[in-house]
Parts: C-alpha cells; structure tokens; sequence
C-alpha cells in the first residue's frame, strides 16, 4: 500500500516547557478530507502549526512526514513548497501589501481576477491583505490564497468561524471545489481541516473524524456521527 | 501653443547619461513638457516644449526677470551656516537652474529636471529655484545620479520653490548617489493661499551621509502633503531636519517618512508648528530595522501657537515583525521574497506615490541596496 500522503507518528509538540500535544497518531490519505474536533485549548490549532512548521511549535516527539518524507527539520517555505498550504484562522495584517501583489508573487496573477470573482471578492484585489477585512472576508481570502497557492495537500483552521451562517455554505463549497481539483501529479489532493462548531460539516464532504481533548486524540469515526455525539454529550470519547 | 512634436531636439546628452537618468525618472521621449539637466557645473540643457512652462539656467532667470533676484535667498538665510555662506559667495556664477509655470497654465505632462555629477571626488553646489503661477497645476519629476566610477565628492544643494495662490503642484524626486559621497541638501517651499503642494520622495541608494534641511510654510487654506520613502543600508547615516510651519486659517499639512534601516543610520527630526486657528497637521515617523545593526532615530515634534491648531503624531520603529514572514513564508515564498514584500509593503510603493513606470526600478534599488550592489 502507498504512503499516507501526511503522517503523523507519535508526535509531541511543545511551546517551551509546556507540552501542548502528546502522542499523536494521524494518517490522511490521498483523496481523504479529515476533521478535527475539539473544544478551544484541546491543541487542534497546534496540530496544524506543527505541521506547517510554524513558531513557536516544536515537535520535541515522533515524526511528521509528507508523501514519505520527514518534513521536521524544513523551514515553513520549503514545507508549502513540498505542497502544504494552509488557510489561517487570524492571518496578520499586511499593511501596503494589496492581493493583487500578493498574487504577482505567487506567480498566480492570472488566474487571481476568476477565482477572487468566484468568492465575491474581485472588489478587493486593491485593497492591502488582510487590513480591515470583515472576519467572513478573512475566511473568504484565506480560501482564495488557497486557489492562488494551489496546494496538493490542505490544512483549514476553522474555515467557518466568524462567518455569517448563510455564507458557511459558501466557505464549504470553496472548501470541496479545493479538496476536489487533482494535485500537480494527477493524483488527488488531501485536507485537515478544524472546526469547533463543527457547522462546516454540513457542506463539506468529509471522510474522517477526530475528538481532539486536552492535546489527544481521544477518538476517530464519521466525521456527522462525532459531530452528533458530541452535540449530546460533549467532547468526550463514545462509550465503547 | 502644444509643441512636443519638435521633441526630437539634440539634448546633448550621452547615450549612458540618458541611461544613468532614466534610472532616476529621465524620459527622453515626448511625455515630458520640459526639461533641464545639470551636468557638473553646467546646465547641459534646458527646454520647454509647451507655452506656459519656462526653463532656463538660474543666470539666465536673473537676467530675464528682474524679480528672481527677489526669490533668490529669501525663503533660507545665506548666513545660516558656513555651507550656506560658501553658496551664496558663488552668486556671480550661480549653477542651476529655473522653472516657472505662468500663473493658469494647467501643464498636461510632467516638467523634469535632474543632476548630474560626473567628477569623482566633485564639489557641486547648486541652487534651484521653481515658482508655480497661481491657479497653475503642473507635475514634476526630479532626480539626481552619478556614475558608476563617482564614488566619493560633496553635493550641495539649495531649493526654493514658491506655489502661488490656488497652485497645484506634484513632484516626485528620486536620488542616487556616490556610496561614499557628502551631500547636503536645503529645502524650502512657500505654499500660498489655496495651494496644493504633493511631495514624494525617494532615497534608497547608499551614500556616506545625507543631510537634508526642510522648511515649508503653509498658508491659508494651503494645503502640503509630503511621503519619504528612505532607506539606509550599512554605511550609510542619513539625518532628516524637517519643520512645517502652518501660518494661517485653514493651513492643512500631512508628513510621513517611512524609514528601513539595513544597518544604516536614519535620524529624523521634524517639528510641525500650529500658528493659526483651523490649522491642521500630522506628523507620521514610521521606521523598520532589518538587522540588529545601525539605527532609526524618530523625533516627532509638535508646536501649537494657537488654541485650535490640531496638531497630531505617530511614530514606531520596530523589526519585521515574525508572524508576517511566516505567514508569507507559508505560502511558498523564500524568507527573501517573504521579507522585499514586508519591505516594500512598508514603504508604501502605491500608484499615488510612486508612477507605475518607476515602481520596478524602485524594488530593484531596495533589492540592490540590501545587497550592497549598487
């Protein structure tokens, strides 16, 4: 059987003395959509830092690999280069920076005015990254940078938070067109994705889920049967 | 009278001196009313293509129009300090040159006017003097360059530039010196009533040390708005003395430096005085340190004279902050890359301050100076 397009093999990720994750076992394969769950503080961020090798996150445990290549000591711009992208829950402000700029430096001017149309955002491709936006714009460009970036494999940090309900339909149709277009090898594209609503769930196709508590993965199964179990009896791990 | 098709006058410009000022906003081409350039001690050429704009040497100027020597050395003192003095010792041969835009004339392309200095280790010492008739808008471009081969020497430079009532008036003056040249630099503009007055300018390349010497008077419902974009790479100590003196109702100005030290000293004092009722101004000293080398000195200073002047600051000096490079980082760009957008971000390089056509050269001059190219 082929690699797992991401792994994760017993890793332990810290920020300075604190452990903030512990012995995480993660396999996402190619054309698989996986979620994490959990309640705020269980790490879920974390897990997405680490993977795209982010400060102040140290994996002090385990490996991290990439289509079978240990990513651990890569700078974060060989990581995306390998084909990680990663849409920011609070991506910083880039003041003097406009999208259109941004896109000339991804080399993705383009194909920047189609795809910023398709997200409601062609009125924006003046405006500075991220100054101002609204938190549903921040949601809407981060998905974008994403089209712009064309990564193979896709990590959501809570794509739907801060976004009005009748636009998280939207968000989670981006998100599937993404996860569906195929990777730079023809081969099909992967995703993590965050929710602590869990709302995205019910617009995006997702293959596996994750109940992440206190830095652990305590349990894994359909991702709208977790969402439902969880709904009723919290971020606990099923009975048996 | 539009003559721009005659534009194909011999400038008596070398092919690598048009190549050396077009780096720093020259175009030989019909997009330019007038022109004057000053190589060395002489004002190589002087030419306007449309009525309404005149463009001459200083000698000249004084001999055509008896009031010039009215506005030579009235906005800045020649006893003011030793420099000043050796100018204004030279005003039997003064080096420079004139521009002045008829009172009404509404220029369509920009006025140009650049110097030269060929000599290594030269004495330049020259003193512009620029009036916009009232109700004039014109725009104009300005710039400076060496040689390659012109390392070391001594630039003085004395502006004087009066806006008349209801002038409009932009410029854009771009710099490259010598990596081991003195060049000191006095400014003053008088801004008349109803006139509107846009500055930017642009100092990347490196040099030894740079002092420049600002005032501007702002008059009634006046209004100055002036972008520096200044950069110090390693080696290079710049140090800016501003002041903007607001005199009358309704006088409006905005100031902002935004200063990258690569290793290189920036000093930036500037004082924004409210002497009238309904004056507004604002102060803006925003500086960024790519290493842990040299230094950004930001003194705003404000001085109120009146009880309603609105007078207002901000200054920062900080490092590229890490979040931002790792965000751009995380979408594929090299640190590098991550680290000219931050850069040039900063600078604000936008259409209203930087023309398209020099946008590009620009980046390169902040790609070249960080490493020590140019």
């Amino acid at each position: 059987m082929a690699d797992p397009m991401l792994e994760l093999d017993n890793v332990t990720v810290s920020v300075g003395d604190k452990t903030i994750l512990r012995n995480i076992d993660l396999k996402v394969n190619s054309g698989e959509v996986h979620v994490l769950l959990g309640p705020n503080g269980s790490g879920k961020s974390s897990i997405l830092s680490a993977i795209m090798g982010l400060e102040p996150f140290e994996v002090t445990e385990g490996d991290i690999r990439y289509r079978g290549q240990n990513i651990g000591e890569l700078e974060i711009d060989a990581r995306a280069r390998l084909g990680l992208g990663m849409a920011f829950q609070r991506p910083p402000s880039l003041d003097g920076v406009t999208v259109a700029e941004f896109a000339n430096a991804l080399d993705a001017r383009g194909s920047l005015d189609e795809e910023a149309g398709k997200l409601n955002m062609a009125g924006f491709l003046d405006r500075d990254l991220i100054v101002g936006f609204s938190g549903g714009e921040i949601k809407r460009w981060e998905v974008l940078k994403l089209f712009l970036q064309a990564p193979d494999f896709l990590l959501f940090d809570e794509p739907e938070s801060g976004v009005d309900l009748e636009h998280i339909a939207a968000v989670g149709a981006a998100v599937n067109k993404l996860v569906s277009e195929p990777a730079k090898d023809g081969s099909a594209r992967a995703a993590l994705l965050i929710t602590h609503t869990g709302l995205i769930l019910e617009h995006v196709n997702a293959d596996h889920g994750h109940i992440l508590s206190a830095g652990q993965i305590i349990h894994s199964g359909p991702p709208k049967a977790l969402f439902e179990h969880i709904q009723k009896a919290g971020y606990v791990a099923p009975a048996a | 009278m539009d003559k721009t098709t005659d534009a194909a006058t011999s400038t008596g410009l070398s092919a690598a001196e048009k190549d050396l000022l077009t780096r720093v906003g020259y175009d030989s081409s019909r997009a330019r009313s007038a022109t004057a350039v000053l190589v060395n001690h002489d004002l190589r050429y002087a030419d306007s293509q449309v009525d309404g704009v005149e463009i001459m040497s200083i000698q000249d100027a004084l001999m055509r129009y008896d009031w010039v020597q009215n506005l030579m050395f009235n906005l800045i003192a020649p006893d003011e300090n030793e420099l000043l003095r050796q100018a204004a010792e030279l005003l039997n041969d003064p080096i420079g040159h004139f521009v002045y835009v008829h009172d009404g004339a509404k220029v369509q392309l920009p006025v140009q006017s650049f110097t030269l200095m060929e000599l290594p280790q030269g004495r330049q010492f020259t003193h512009n003097i620029t009036v916009i008739g009232k109700d004039a808008e014109v725009e104009m471009i300005s710039g400076a360059a060496v040689p390659q081969n012109v390392q070391a020497g001594h630039h003085v430079s004395i502006e004087e530039t009066y806006l008349r009532e209801g002038a409009r008036c932009r410029t854009l003056s771009i710099e490259q010196w010598g990596s081991n040249m003195l060049v000191d630099s006095y400014s003053r503009s008088e801004i008349g009533p109803g006139a509107e007055a846009i500055s930017n300018q642009i100092m990347l390349a490196p040099l030894k040390r740079h002092l420049s010497d600002t005032k501007t008077w702002v008059h009634a419902d006046a209004s100055s708005n002036d972008q520096a974009i200044i950069f110090a790479p390693e080696g290079t100590s710049r140090v800016f003395e501003g002041e903007t003196y607001l005199t009358a109702p309704g006088a409006r100005s905005e100031s902002v430096a935004r200063m990258v030290s690569a290793g290189g000293s920036i000093i930036n004092r500037a004082l924004l005085v409210g002497q009238a009722s309904g004056t507004n101004g604002f102060l803006g000293c925003d500086g960024l340190k790519l290493s842990d080398t040299g230094e950004i000195l930001a003194v705003p200073a404000l001085q109120a004279e009146s009880a309603e002047a609105q007078l207002s600051h901000e200054a920062s000096v900080g490092m590229i902050d890490a979040e931002k490079l790792a965000y751009l980082m995380a979408s594929g760009l090299s640190e590098d890359r991550a680290r000219d957008l931050i850069v040039q971000g900063f600078l604000h390089l936008k259409d209203e301050y930087v023309p398209e056509g020099m946008r590009a050269q620009v980046t390169d001059m902040i790609a070249a100076a960080k490493t020590g190219g140019m």
